[in-house]
């Protein structure tokens, strides 16, 4: 019995001497001076490196991008601490000639480097001549596609000379997520291959400096910096937290039990099922919208994507009768628990575009009819959003808004009502036969649908995809799912897939301009069949009315208010061709515990920007989150 | 001795014809995924920005001339092996150009340690109660112990590790549930550290424990019941000799032989169980930089780690070969 005693005994002592550090997971840090993020990029193989501009040799979301680096112009995806557009190292918008062939921009004066250096003119000539002869850095190859020359004619002036007209040229330095950040020359330029400078420790722009990183990767902090009021942030105020710590906290349902602890004081996301218990089990847990559907809205949108070089989809009445297969309301059930926002036209509902798109495009979605060759048919249901509310109101009660503006904006507005009518008869005009319960292409083979998910990795929209094509089944083509798991990016750029649940579509979000995505949906970037499709017409569709849509675009400025005539022109389009099915906007589960802070954003009273912590745009969350009295 | 030497020389031709073989067979798996680095690296470069199809264009000829990619097949084949003839496993293409060696080198401690740590007292552990239980069959406390053990055995390993994160690090939260050590603090020979390192363990280490004593208890109790038969401790025992003494020389010696083995296979195959507990308790290592590397397409650093536990494996089962005549005088008579 000694011996087991002796075993109690020591068990005891050693829970009792990790108890004390149990509870916090840093180890001297004041935890009221430090904010904890989860980073999703998870555990960093490469933790010390930290120049962003090689491909992927180290983290970006590790504070690095948010808290490090800065740029021109930041464009926020909700309204921005002081308007969407942000001249940040500018100090004003970029200014192009009559031909968009050249772009000046005037640089803030008074910025200085975490090591006292003040940023000039000669970084961002040095970091763009840099691009220019350095083949592989992250930005090379778009500088080097655009940039004939440029110049320095003083401290605060650089002059890109472009080598054909590039109306959104500018885009490349304004940030939505990221952007081509800026390099400090008196480091690079001593470093050598630039290729091979790890860039540790890394001088930053940003109001923050690395204090300390794990070389396994899995913590980065940092300590703002003493002089923060010569970074660009400082015109809104001092950043509230003192240190910042972006942790990999491990899998959701780590992310959970870790904020419950208080340990974890924004999730980037977690699965719908855990943002329900955070909700229930936490009072100091808070999503983008106050209750249910709780998630922010990303400006990207989840659709059915077919590969219309394939045969089976060439014909747009074959891709329009599997959209009106399709119930949305399940679909949304079934993905997100009902926490979606659905979208019945191709921009995502979020950031500006429920005012600039889908609120005025509404009464032409009413109008908007199908003829089948047999009948004549009003596809849009602008009551679908209202019904996933009243759907959900019996089970969440009072966290359900009835407000119907409140409704559109946390669950969309309408969709297409289910019309197996309609399909019927436009799968029949197509040349498609059914034939006892299957249905049969006009060459008599089988109607098969393959559709492609990508599995463990974004269990969200592999559900989306589980019941879309259980509702093509039931109907009688012969569907189902593909887990394409990690060789997903692979066989979406090769174009190898029938359909695929992904996404083709993002927009700036805050910025109503479309070009983010659009530009790249001209024809002439239209792959081969079996050739590697760009980024991100992975439908690989082409169509002459859209170039020409597009090809006016590219002649507009980016706030010209024609380009939003040209972006709704675009929406009545892919309406018309359906050549994806929008479902929804990429809901994120951000959840933020005011334990030891506030001033996160919302949705209803402070929606300053995306809460979405790996966004470069979160700097600007630092000068409004507060340390909460304790 | 020129027996042994005929034996040890036959080993290592079998310990190297193994080894070639398995790094083959990486060698082609590896390259026969449909996951390709440069359109990951794309993907991810790329994925939340607004990138010109030209640029795509060029950033893709680009970076598959500088991860080398751009020989065939048979001209990477030659150029991976005159690198792993020199130790040297060429650099990362998911954190290109830090080389694979360095980022083994900086997962492997924590792998190593924790693994070896919960297998060599899993086994410690689970051979000492199982001989005990075995010969002292009508202990009340043994019995209980081997109850408990054959309970746990059978649970899967992830519902024991998530049920341990639940009490311990939820509704009694004591213990840390991530990591590999507190935040802020330097990696070096420090009592904080050292303790930081020791607490985190905890969890895994216990999990490992739980779910693997069990196997090593029965087989062991199994053992020794069989041994206290024979008649050489029964004469013992009729001679006078002190239980203490025919337990620890007469019955757990005779019965250690194949656990000693099992010891072996399971310190060289602790590369199998590392992916998932490092997956589950968020620990750093050799695991959690495989999954790592598979999502990326990164085939360098794959290989590279299949490499060292193809390697590791096949030494552990050397060295067993080669003293187990040493230990045991039956097999160096055969």
């Amino acid at each position: 019995m000694r011996v087991w005693r002796d075993i109690a005994l020591l068990m005891v002592l050693a829970l009792g001497a990790t108890g004390a550090q149990a509870q916090g997971t840093i180890s001297d840090l004041p935890r009221k001076e430090t904010l904890i993020v989860e980073n999703p990029e998870g555990t960093i193989k490469n933790a010390g490196w930290f120049n962003i501009w090689a491909i992927n040799a180290g983290g970006q979301s590790t504070g690095l991008h948010q808290l490090g680096m800065d740029t021109f112009w930041y464009i926020d995806p909700q309204r921005g601490v002081d308007g969407v557009w942000d001249n940040s190292l500018a100090s004003e918008k970029p200014i192009y000639n009559a031909d968009f062939t050249e772009m000046t921009v005037k640089l803030r004066k008074g910025i200085f480097w975490s090591d006292g250096v003040e940023f000039s003119s000669a970084d961002v000539l040095f970091t763009i001549q840099t691009h220019m002869k350095t083949n592989g850095l992250r930005w090379s190859a778009p500088i080097q596609v655009n940039v004939a020359d440029v110049a320095a004619p003083d401290d605060s002036t650089i002059v890109f000379k472009l080598k054909k007209p590039n109306s959104r040229f500018h885009a490349l330095f304004t940030v939505r997520w990221n952007a081509m950040w800026m390099m400090p020359k008196h480091i690079f330029e001593k470093a050598g291959d630039p290729l091979k400078f790890a860039f540790d420790p890394p001088v930053t722009l940003g109001a923050y400096t690395l204090k300390s990183y794990d070389p396994n990767g899995k913590w980065f902090i940092w300590q703002k910096r003493e002089d923060w009021k010569r970074t660009t942030v400082a015109r809104f105020g001092e950043p509230g937290p003192k240190y910042v710590a972006y942790v990999d906290p491990g899998p959701p349902d780590k992310r959970v039990i870790a904020q419950l602890n208080h340990d974890l004081d924004i999730i980037h996301d977690v699965s719908p099922e855990g943002m329900f218990t955070l909700a229930k089990q936490s009072k100091s847990s808070h999503g983008w919208f106050a209750g249910f559907p709780y998630a922010h809205p990303d400006p990207t949108l989840p659709a059915v994507v077919f590969n219309t070089q394939n045969e089976m989809f060439k014909n747009r009445d074959v891709r329009w009768a599997l959209a009106l297969l399709i119930d949305i309301k399940a679909v949304s059930m079934a993905s997100y628990r009902g926490a979606a926002t659905i979208s019945a036209i191709g921009v995502p509902p979020t950031g500006s575009a429920p005012e600039v798109y889908h609120a005025p495009l509404e009464a032409w979605l009413k109008d908007f009819e199908i003829d089948t060759g047999k009948s004549k048919v009003k596809p849009y249901d602008p009551m679908i959003g209202k019904q996933i509310a009243d759907m959900l109101r019996p089970s969440m009660g009072e966290q359900i808004p009835t407000d119907a503006n409140e409704i559109a904006k946390s669950f969309g507005r309408g969709w297409w009502k289910p019309n197996p009518k309609a399909a019927q008869e436009l799968l029949e005009r197509a040349g498609y036969a059914k034939r006892g319960d299957k249905w049969y292409m006009p060459d008599g083979k089988p109607f098969v649908i393959k559709l492609m998910v990508e599995g463990d990795g974004r269990p969200v929209m592999t559900r989306a995809g589980s019941m879309i094509t259980q509702q093509w089944r039931q109907f009688g083509i012969d569907a189902s799912t593909v887990v394409a798991q990690g060789s997903m990016a692979d066989r979406r750029a090769a174009g190898d897939f029938e359909a695929m649940i992904t996404w083709s579509v993002e927009t700036w979000g805050g910025h109503p301009d479309l070009s983010f995505f659009l530009d790249s949906w001209h024809s002439q970037f239209v792959a081969a069949a079996g050739k590697p499709q760009p980024p991100r017409n992975w439908q690989r569709w082409s169509n002459a009315e859209l170039d020409k849509i597009i090809e006016q675009v590219r002649q507009t400025g980016f706030d010209d208010p024609k380009g939003l005539e040209l972006g709704r022109e675009y929406v009545k389009l892919v309406v018309r061709e359906m050549p994806t099915i929008p479902l929804m906007s990429y809901n994120v589960f951000t959840v933020m515990d005011d334990t030891y802070w506030t001033g996160y954003p919302n949705a209803a009273t402070a929606p300053y920007t995306d809460p979405v912590p790996n966004w470069a745009n979160t700097k600007y969350m630092m000068v409004r989150i507060k340390a909460k009295p304790q | 001795m020129p027996g042994y030497l005929v034996y040890l020389l036959t080993r290592l031709g079998q310990f190297a014809l193994v080894v070639f073989i398995g790094i083959n067979i990486a060698f082609i798996v590896t390259h026969a995924t449909p996951i390709d680095p440069v359109e990951q690296s794309i993907a991810a470069a790329t994925q939340f920005g607004s990138t010109s199809p030209e640029a795509i264009a060029l950033m893709r000829q680009s970076l598959k001339e500088l991860y080398g990619l751009e020989g065939d097949l048979a001209h990477q084949y030659a150029a991976f092996w005159s690198r792993i003839l020199v130790g040297n496993f060429g650099p990362s293409l998911s954190a290109f150009p830090t080389p694979v060696s360095v980022l083994i080198g900086r997962a492997l401690p924590w792998t190593v340690s924790l693994l070896v740590v919960s297998t060599v007292l899993t086994w410690v552990m689970g051979n000492l109660l199982g001989g005990l239980a075995g010969y002292f069959h009508r202990s009340r406390a043994l019995r209980l112990a081997g109850i408990l053990a054959m309970a746990f055995h059978p649970i899967p390993y992830y519902i024991v590790a998530f049920l341990l994160l639940i009490v311990f690090g939820h509704v009694w939260p004591i213990l840390p549930i991530s990591g590999g050590s507190s935040m802020n603090m330097t990696q070096e020979w420090s009592w904080a550290f050292v303790g930081s390192v020791v607490s985190h363990a905890i969890l895994p280490v216990a999990s490992l424990a739980l779910v693997g004593l069990g196997g090593w208890f029965m087989g062991m109790r199994a053992l020794v019941s069989n041994v206290v038969t024979e008649d050489y401790v029964t004469y013992a025992e009729l001679g006078g000799v002190a239980r203490r003494r025919i337990l620890a020389a007469y019955v757990m010696r005779n019965a250690l032989m194949p656990q000693v083995t099992g010891l072996a296979m399971s310190l060289g195959a602790i590369f199998n169980g590392a992916i998932i507990t490092e997956q589950v308790f968020g620990y750093p290592g050799i695991g959690t930089l495989l999954v790592s590397a598979v999502h990326a397409g990164d085939y360098s650093l794959v290989l590279g780690i299949t490499t060292v536990s193809i390697v590791a494996v096949s030494i552990a089962v050397l060295l067993i070969d080669l003293l187990y005549p040493l230990l045991d005088p039956r097999v160096r008579a055969r």
